[in-house]
C-alpha cells in the first residue's frame, strides 16, 4: 500500500506527513517486531508484510484524529467543456482570448450567472450588472456609480460593450491589465461590492448550484477548488462575449446593405476626416474612437479640465495608476458604439447628452501641454484659430453617433440576465 | 550557441554527465562490492547497455542545442533619440533658436532585412515599433528590441521599408490574428483604408516665451508615401550578432541642412490630409537620413 493510498484510506490531508507522526514511531516498533517474529516463525515473506502492513495502519487510523470527510466531491458531475465561438460581425477583428483562460460554453454560462447574481456583494443587494445594465449598453446611466453602502464613486460605468478588444489595459486609468484581474477588483472596492473574495469564495462553495457550474466549468474534483481566480475567469469569459451584432445602422452602412440619410452621411465624413471634398471640416473624432470598434484603446486628456501644472488635475486618471505626472488628466478613450444609450458621458458623467459633449469639443480644448493636439483643431480654421462645428455639423456628428446605436446587442439573449 | 565557462552547451552537457557517470561508478564501487560481484557479469552487460544509451541520449540532446540555440540570435533595437541623446517626452529640446518638444512617436517598418552585397536575409515582414507606449514607467522612450534568426556573416547595412508595404497595407486589421502588428486598430484609417504609417506629435514654442504652444502632429500614411531605403553599416554575425537602429527627430526634420520651417502652418500639421500629402511625404522619405546605426 502506498503513502497516497494510505491517506485516502484514513481520510487524511494529502498535505500530512506520516514520518513525523507519534503513530509511525509506534507502528515502526510494531513493524519491527513483527518481521522478528516472522523470521522465527518461518511464515512466507507476503504473508507477513501483508500482516505488517494491516499493523501500520490500524495503528495510524486509530491513533490520528477521526477523518475528515472528503467534502463534496464532484467528481460525478460529467467534465466536458464546449469550445464557445464569440460571434461576431465578419467586418471586426478577431477576438482577442488569452491562452490560459480559453472560451467554453460552460465557463460563459458560469460568467453569465456570476455576472448577474448579488451573491458577489457584501450584502447579497449588488451585482457586476448592477452598474452594468443591458439596458444601458452595460453602463448604469449614472454620472457615477453607487455601491452597496449607498456611497457614490468618483466615477461613471463603463460600457462593456466591445471590451473584449480592449488589449491595452482596462477602467478609466488603465489599472488593471486584462478582464481577468478586472474582475477581481469591484467585489472588494469599500464603495462598490464591498466584501472579500474569502466570503464570496465561501458562499460559492456553500451554494447549491455553483460548484456544479465551476465543475463544468473548470472541472474542479470539490468544493474546495473553487477560487477568486476561476471566479474571475468565468466572468471574463462572459465579458468577451459582449460584443457588437453588426446590425448597427452604421454597420449595415458599411456592410452596403442600407444608405445612411444625408446628415448621418455628413456627421460620417466628418467623424471619419472622409469629408474635405465634401467642403466639410475635420471634426477629429476618430483619432481617439476609431477603426472597427471606435475606440484605440489609448488613454488621452481631451482637454476637459483648465490646469495650471499637471498636478492640478483632480482626478489624475491614468497618471494616479502610473505616477507619471504627464499621464495625468488622461483616460481611457471608451468606445463610440451605443453612445446614445450610455449617457451621462465622459469619466465622471459630467455632461447628460451629447449635445453638451459636442460643445465641450467644440471649444477647442485648453491647450495643456498633455492635452491631444487633435482636441485642439476641430472644425475649420480662421485665421489659425478653430472655432469648431457650426450649429448644424454637430448636428450632423450627433445624427452619426445615433447610428452607433445597436438595439440588437442590448437585446442578445445570450447576455441578458439568467435569473429572470 | 550559449557559452558557459568558455564551453558551449553540449560541452558543458558531456562534463555533466561525466561528473554523474564517476559518481555513480564510485557508488557502485564503494557500497555495493559484494552485489556487485555477484552479479558482475549481468551488471556488466546491463552497464555496457546503459552507457550506450547515454552515449546516443548525449549526441541527440547535443543536436537539438545546436538547433536551438541559432534561433534568435540576432537582435535588433531601435531607439529614438533626439540629436543624438534619448528621446525624452514633453522634454525641452532646443529647435534653432526655438524650443520644440515631443510626445508620441511611433512607426510601422516593413520587410526589414540585413544586406549583403546583392545577398538579403529577411529578418520581417512588418514590425509596430512604439517608442511611446501610454504605460511607460517615465517619459523617457523605451527601446524596442526585436529578435531574429540570422545566419553567420558580414552584412553591410540593413534595409528598412519605412511604413506599411502597399502588399500590407491593402488589409485592415480584422485580416490579422490578434498578436500581429497589423492587428493595432487604433493604427489604421478605416476612412482612408490605410495604417499609419507614423505618427511624431508634438508642440514647438514659436513666441520665444519659452513655453511649447502650438501643435505639432505628423501622421503620415497611404501608399504613396511609403518608400524603401538601405543605411549602411558593418553589421558581424558570427554565432550572435547585434544591431541599433536609432532614428533622430531632429534629423528627421531637418532637410537639405535647414530645420523645417514650423513657423509656416502648413508644416505644422499632416495627418492623412488629401491636400497635404507633400508633407507625409517628405517627412517619411526623410527617414532614412534620420537612421542611424549603432
Amino acid at each position: 500500500m502506498s503513502a497516497g493510498q494510505h491517506h485516502a484510506l484514513c481520510g487524511y490531508s494529502p498535505n500530512h506527513q506520516l514520518n513525523e507522526s507519534p503513530a509511525y514511531e509506534i507502528a515502526s516498533l510494531k513493524l519491527l517486531k513483527m518481521k522478528f517474529l516472522v523470521y522465527k516463525a518461518g511464515i512466507k515473506p507476503l504473508i507477513g508484510i501483508a500482516m505488517i502492513s494491516a499493523v501500520v495502519v490500524l495503528a495510524q487510523c486509530k491513533k490520528d484524529p477521526p477523518p475528515a470527510p472528503l467534502v463534496c466531491d464532484l467528481t460525478d458531475i460529467p467534465y466536458s467543456p464546449t469550445p464557445y465561438t464569440i460571434k461576431k460581425p465578419d467586418h471586426f477583428p478577431q477576438v482577442p482570448v488569452p491562452a490560459d483562460n480559453p472560451m467554453t460554453a460552460e465557463g460563459v454560462e458560469l460568467g453569465r450567472r456570476l455576472f448577474y447574481d448579488p451573491i458577489l456583494s457584501g450584502d447579497s443587494t449588488m451585482s457586476c450588472s448592477s452598474c452594468h445594465l443591458p439596458q444601458g449598453s452595460f453602463t448604469d446611466n449614472k454620472a457615477v456609480s453607487t455601491g452597496i453602502d449607498g456611497i457614490a464613486g468618483r466615477r461613471s460605468s463603463m460600457s462593456l460593450l466591445d471590451i473584449a478588444y480592449v488589449t491595452t489595459r482596462l477602467f478609466w486609468d488603465g489599472r488593471v491589465k486584462n478582464l481577468e484581474e478586472q474582475a477581481l477588483k469591484p467585489v472588494e472596492d469599500p464603495i462598490e461590492l464591498h466584501t472579500t473574495w474569502p466570503e464570496v469564495v465561501q458562499k460559492l462553495k456553500n451554494h447549491p448550484d455553483y460548484p456544479g457550474y465551476f465543475r463544468k466549468a473548470f472541472g474542479i474534483n470539490s468544493c474546495e477548488e473553487i477560487t477568486k481566480e476561476l471566479a474571475a475567469k468565468a466572468i471574463a469569459q462572459f465579458e468577451r462575449i459582449l460584443i457588437s451584432s453588426g446590425m448597427s445602422k452604421y454597420d449595415r452602412f458599411v456592410k452596403g446593405e442600407i444608405d445612411l440619410e444625408d446628415e448621418e452621411l455628413r456627421g460620417k465624413l466628418m467623424y471619419f476626416d472622409e469629408g474635405a471634398q465634401f467642403q466639410l471640416p475635420d471634426a477629429q473624432c476618430f483619432h481617439c474612437h476609431g477603426s472597427v470598434t471606435l475606440t484605440g484603446n489609448n488613454f488621452f486628456n481631451n482637454g476637459l479640465d483648465s490646469v495650471g501644472s499637471f498636478n492640478d488635475f483632480v482626478d489624475k486618471g491614468l497618471g494616479e495608476f502610473t505616477g507619471n505626472p504627464s499621464d495625468n488628466g488622461k483616460f481611457r478613450a471608451p468606445t463610440l458604439r451605443n453612445i446614445a444609450m450610455s449617457a451621462p458621458y465622459m469619466h465622471d458623467g459630467r455632461f447628460q447628452t451629447l449635445e453638451e459633449v459636442m460643445a465641450q469639443y467644440n471649444d477647442n480644448g485648453t491647450g495643456f501641454v498633455n492635452e491631444d493636439p487633435f482636441v485642439q483643431q476641430i472644425g475649420f480654421p480662421v485665421q489659425g484659430h478653430y472655432p469648431g462645428l457650426t450649429p448644424s455639423q454637430t448636428a450632423d456628428i450627433i445624427a452619426f453617433l445615433h447610428t452607433l446605436t445597436d438595439t440588437a446587442f442590448v437585446n442578445n439573449p445570450d447576455v441578458q440576465n439568467p435569473f429572470q | 550557441m550559449i557559452l558557459r565557462n568558455g564551453k558551449n552547451d553540449c560541452e558543458n552537457f558531456h562534463a555533466e554527465n561525466q561528473y554523474l557517470f564517476n559518481i555513480r561508478t564510485s557508488n557502485i564501487n564503494k557500497s555495493n562490492v559484494s552485489k556487485f560481484n555477484i552479479h558482475k557479469h549481468t551488471s556488466m552487460k546491463n552497464f555496457a547497455f546503459f552507457l550506450l544509451l547515454f552515449a546516443a541520449a548525449s549526441f541527440s540532446s547535443c543536436k537539438d542545442n545546436d538547433d536551438t540555440d541559432i534561433k534568435d540570435n540576432f537582435s535588433l533595437t531601435f531607439r529614438a533619440t533626439y540629436d543624438g541623446e534619448l528621446l525624452e517626452k514633453y522634454k525641452n529640446y532646443p529647435y534653432g533658436d526655438k524650443v520644440i518638444l515631443f510626445d508620441k512617436f511611433n512607426t510601422y517598418l516593413s520587410d526589414i532585412a540585413l544586406v549583403n552585397g546583392a545577398t538579403e536575409v529577411k529578418l520581417s515582414d512588418i514590425e509596430w515599433v512604439n517608442f511611446t507606449p501610454d504605460l511607460a514607467p517615465n517619459d523617457k522612450t523605451v527601446e524596442v528590441t526585436y529578435k531574429y534568426t540570422v545566419p553567420d556573416g558580414n552584412y553591410t547595412g540593413i534595409k528598412l521599408g519605412y511604413g506599411v508595404s502597399p502588399d500590407l497595407n491593402a488589409k485592415s486589421p480584422a485580416d490579422f490574428p490578434t498578436d500581429h502588428p497589423l492587428y493595432v486598430e487604433s493604427e489604421y484609417w478605416s476612412g482612408w483604408k490605410s495604417y499609419i504609417f507614423t505618427k511624431v506629435q508634438g508642440e514647438v514654442d514659436l513666441n520665444g516665451d519659452g513655453v511649447t504652444e502650438t501643435n505639432l502632429f505628423y501622421h503620415c500614411g497611404s501608399d504613396p508615401v511609403y518608400n524603401v531605403a538601405t543605411t549602411n553599416g558593418n553589421i558581424a554575425v558570427a554565432g550572435t550578432g547585434s544591431l541599433v537602429v536609432e532614428f533622430d527627430l531632429k534629423k528627421l526634420f531637418t532637410f537639405n541642412g535647414q530645420l523645417l520651417d514650423l513657423t509656416v502652418t502648413t508644416n505644422q500639421t499632416t495627418s492623412h490630409d488629401a491636400s497635404n500629402i507633400a508633407l507625409g511625404q517628405m517627412v517619411m522619405e526623410n527617414f532614412k537620413n534620420a537612421t542611424v546605426l549603432k
